[in-house]
Parts: structure tokens; C-alpha cells; sequence
């Protein structure tokens, strides 16, 4: 009964004390190292002793240790570019401790940055970005992507096709600053990598004076100051002279319940004023009808007053274009029935 | 005449040979078109098929090879559009060449028959398949 219990306490508190299983993590640098690190969960307690092989391989102990605080935390050992379609065996031993994984690379490769960009002006006037890649990848095998920008604005984005390592900007501004970088990693043709390269170093291409978007040219500046000076100086002289202000500022005519003269409104010349003006009377003339009354009627009254109908008026106006307090007169005629007994009148 | 048509003859052949890694490493990308169109087009099966491993010795690729090409006409035939053209492929002279790793001279390694790779999930099958493929481009030149 005792051992049993004791058996049973030690399966219960030895996982306690079990050292916790290191998790390797693998990555093919550039197709010519394998690089291997366990200290994802931290920096480990202890010193282990790390060993590898592909398929088929003899198992190779670790040639060069990358340490942390005096700790072996990761391993780097050489490759061939082959080996990654490959299974990959790694074995950390320390003491009686001995922890086996494999690992499948095919897609966990990271190549280095292209190197060597170039850019030429081309003979068709566009701009030429080259490169080269350092890896031993097969040219068809490695795809590229560039980013670019134009005086240090937001950055564009184009994919580059395998085989093909050069980039065209077309018809390039004069006055603008064009930077370009490159990155690239296996194609998916030949086993895609998970990761893309680091950027390249940047080319630089364009003016010198339009790097920084934020400054403004000289002659602007320039310019700004001479018309805040000028602006100063208008408000100055609007202040000052009345006149001026006047000639740029007209008054605008306020309006008022009092009815004044309405020709007051109107800039006009005295002169032209005047020419308006136009004052002359009218007299009123009654206008009378005649009924034609027959001369036996006539000759048997005492009136020797004749008359005849009709209904013609006949006025006459005299107009006095110097008075200037009439402003306007209408003429105008009637026409009335008048007794039969009056006479036309005649006018002067 | 007949030395004028000999140095033709000579001069074409011999462009054939420059041509033909151009034209492995098409038939190689033309195969992995084919194939992936082959696994959008049959539905998810849990169709279990001898599989050649996922370790293949360079003098084995061949074998292997011969060993997906059979499986895949003894489970899904050639009355497919996209099974036939893969089928097809798989046969082709260029293909065979281009997955050729072997360097006879050395060669001293027994290959496994098709019959003794263990049974995998046919996606598992075609994801090697895919594998042996792509090796084989990496190192066409």
C-alpha cells in the first residue's frame, strides 16, 4: 500500500519538477544556413548541446552557438540550397534531458536584401531601376517586390515577375525626388517562402531641392512678405486719406422713410440735370360740342349766334423750359358735349 | 548540297539542346498549373492512396514520380478534363527529364515500389506531388 502511494505522489509531482520541453524554431538564411533558436518561451535555464540532419545526412553537432547572457539560446550551421524540400531533425541534449523535433523547411526561408541598385536615366527618357540577388536561387525561382515615392510622400507598391529584376518609372518629373527599394523571396513556383527579404538600400533619384515637401522656396517666401507689406501699407493709406478711400470705397446710399428728391440718387452732371427738367404750363381747355342747328330756327331767335356741331378741340400750350419747379405737366385734351347754344371758340 | 544540309541538321540540333532547359522548366510550371487546377476541381475527398514519402532520394524521384502518375490513373482516371492533361504531363519526356536527380555514376540506392508507401489522405498526395515538382524547378537552371 505504502509504495503504491509513494508511486503515486512521485507521478503526480514529478511533471512539476520536469524541465519544460525547449521549442526549436528553424529558418533557411538565404538557402546557405539553417538558423535554429529555442529560447521563444525565454532565455533557458540550462546549456544544451544542439544537433541536426537532413533526411539522410549524418547528424552534425552545432558548429556556432548565438548565446544570451552567457546561455546557448539558438544555433546557425551551413546548407545546401536542396536541403529544404528536405525533413529536418534537430536534438537539444543536456544531462539526461533530450528533446527530438523535426521540422519541414520548404517554405520557412528568408533570402537577404538585393543588393547592388542602380537606377539610369534610359535613352527613353523613363527611369531605370536594376538590381542583383545574392542568393542561390535560381533566377526563375526568386520574385521581387519595390516600393517607391515621390519627394517623401506616401509609398507605392508594385510585384516584379521571377526573372525579371528591373523596374521602370516612367516619364519621370524633373523637379521631383524619387526613392526606390526592393525586396524579395522565393516564388511559388519553386517552394514560396513565408517571409520576404528585408527592404534593400534606397537609390535616390531627382532634385536635391524638393526632398523636403514641408520647406517653402525662397521666392515664395519672398513673395509673401512683399504682399503682407503692401497689404499693410493699402490699410494704412485707407485710413488716412478720406479721399482715397472714397474713390475705392464708395458710399452706398442709405436708405431712408423721408422721401427726398430722386434725382439726388443718380451722379448726374448739372448740366445733363437740367436738360430734364422741364417746366411749362398747360392750360386747360374745355372742349365744347356744337350742335348744328338750322338757319330758320336761327333766323327767328334774336341770338345771332350760329352754331355748329362738332367735336374738334383745339388747344394751345405754352411751354417755359426755364422754370426749374415744375417737373412734369401732362397735356391732355377732352372732348365734351357743349350746349348748342355756345359758339366754338376760337383760340389765339 | 548535302554538307550544307548536315551543318543545318548539326546546327538545329544543337539550339534543341540550349532550348530544352527552358522548355523542362515550362513543362514543369505547365504541371503545376494542371495540378492545381486538379485540386480546386475535385471535391474534398477522404479518398486514401498510396503515397511515395515526403523524403525522396534524388535517384528515387523518378520512381516516385512513375508512382503518383499510376495512383492518380487508378483512382481518378483520364475521363477528366484536368486528370487527363495532368496524366498527360506527368508522362511527358521533358517532365521526366526535368525531375531526373540522379547522377548515374554513384547511384547506388534502392527505391521503394509504389505498392509500399503507406496510404495518405489525397491531399496529402497531392501536396507531395507538388513538392517533388517544385524541387525540381529549383534546381533546373
Amino acid at each position: 500500500m505504502m509504495p503504491t502511494r509513494l508511486l503515486l505522489l512521485l507521478c503526480l509531482i514529478g511533471p512539476v519538477f520536469a524541465t519544460e520541453a525547449p521549442d526549436v524554431d528553424c529558418l533557411i538564411i538565404n538557402l546557405k544556413n539553417v538558423s535554429c533558436t529555442w529560447n521563444k518561451k525565454g532565455t533557458p535555464k540550462v546549456n544544451y548541446t544542439f544537433y541536426s540532419s537532413f533526411f539522410n545526412k549524418k547528424e552534425k553537432s552545432c558548429p556556432q552557438y548565438l548565446t544570451e547572457n552567457n546561455m546557448n539560446i539558438g544555433c546557425i550551421q551551413p546548407c545546401e540550397s536542396g536541403d529544404r524540400f528536405m525533413t529536418f531533425n534537430t536534438r537539444l541534449v543536456h544531462g539526461k534531458d533530450r528533446f527530438k523535433e523535426t521540422h519541414g523547411l520548404k517554405n520557412r526561408v528568408k533570402l537577404n536584401p538585393p543588393t547592388n541598385l542602380t537606377v539610369l536615366n534610359g535613352s527613353d527618357f523613363n527611369l531605370w531601376f536594376y538590381w542583383n540577388h545574392t542568393s542561390p536561387a535560381r533566377l526563375h525561382c526568386v520574385e521581387s517586390e519595390v516600393r517607391f515615392r515621390t519627394n517623401n510622400n506616401n509609398w507605392g507598391f508594385s510585384k516584379v515577375s521571377p526573372e525579371i529584376q528591373k523596374y521602370c518609372i516612367n516619364s519621370p518629373s524633373g523637379s521631383s525626388r524619387y526613392e526606390l527599394q526592393v525586396r524579395n523571396r522565393i516564388d511559388e513556383g519553386c517552394g514560396s517562402s513565408d517571409f520576404w527579404s528585408d527592404w534593400s538600400e534606397p537609390v535616390f533619384w531627382g532634385s536635391n531641392s524638393s526632398i523636403d515637401s514641408d520647406s517653402v522656396p525662397l521666392w515664395m517666401t519672398l513673395l509673401y512678405v512683399v504682399g503682407a507689406i503692401t497689404l499693410i501699407l493699402l490699410v494704412v493709406m485707407l485710413l488716412q486719406r478720406e479721399r482715397l478711400k472714397i474713390i475705392l470705397i464708395p458710399a452706398v446710399p442709405k436708405p431712408s422713410p423721408i422721401l427726398h428728391d430722386i434725382e439726388d440718387w443718380f451722379q448726374l452732371s448739372k448740366g445733363l440735370k437740367d436738360n430734364f427738367k422741364a417746366s411749362y404750363n398747360e392750360q386747360v381747355c374745355p372742349v365744347r360740342e356744337y350742335n348744328y342747328v338750322s338757319q330758320s330756327d336761327s333766323m327767328n331767335s334774336d341770338d345771332s349766334t350760329s352754331s355748329v356741331s362738332t367735336n374738334q378741340t383745339h388747344c394751345s400750350v405754352s411751354i417755359d423750359v426755364n422754370d426749374p419747379e415744375d417737373l412734369y405737366v401732362p397735356l391732355s385734351s377732352s372732348s365734351s358735349q357743349v350746349p348748342s347754344e355756345e359758339v366754338l371758340q376760337v383760340s389765339d | 548540297m548535302k554538307l550544307i544540309v548536315f551543318c543545318l541538321f548539326t546546327i538545329y540540333c544543337c539550339s534543341l539542346v540550349k532550348a530544352s532547359y527552358p522548355m523542362e522548366r515550362k513543362k514543369l510550371q505547365e504541371v503545376l498549373r494542371e495540378l492545381k487546377m486538379l485540386k480546386h476541381d475535385i471535391p474534398n475527398t477522404e479518398l486514401m492512396m498510396n503515397t511515395p514519402p515526403k523524403d525522396i532520394e534524388d535517384c528515387c524521384c523518378l520512381t516516385a514520380l512513375t508512382c503518383f502518375r499510376e495512383t492518380l490513373l487508378q483512382h481518378f482516371g483520364i475521363s477528366g478534363k484536368y486528370q487527363k492533361k495532368l496524366y498527360k504531363s506527368l508522362n511527358h519526356t521533358l517532365t521526366i527529364s526535368g525531375l531526373n536527380f540522379c547522377n548515374t555514376e554513384t547511384s547506388t540506392t534502392n527505391c521503394s515500389t509504389c505498392h509500399s508507401h503507406p496510404k495518405e489522405k489525397a491531399s496529402e498526395f497531392f501536396n507531395r506531388l507538388e513538392s517533388l515538382v517544385q524541387r525540381g524547378l529549383s534546381r533546373i537552371n
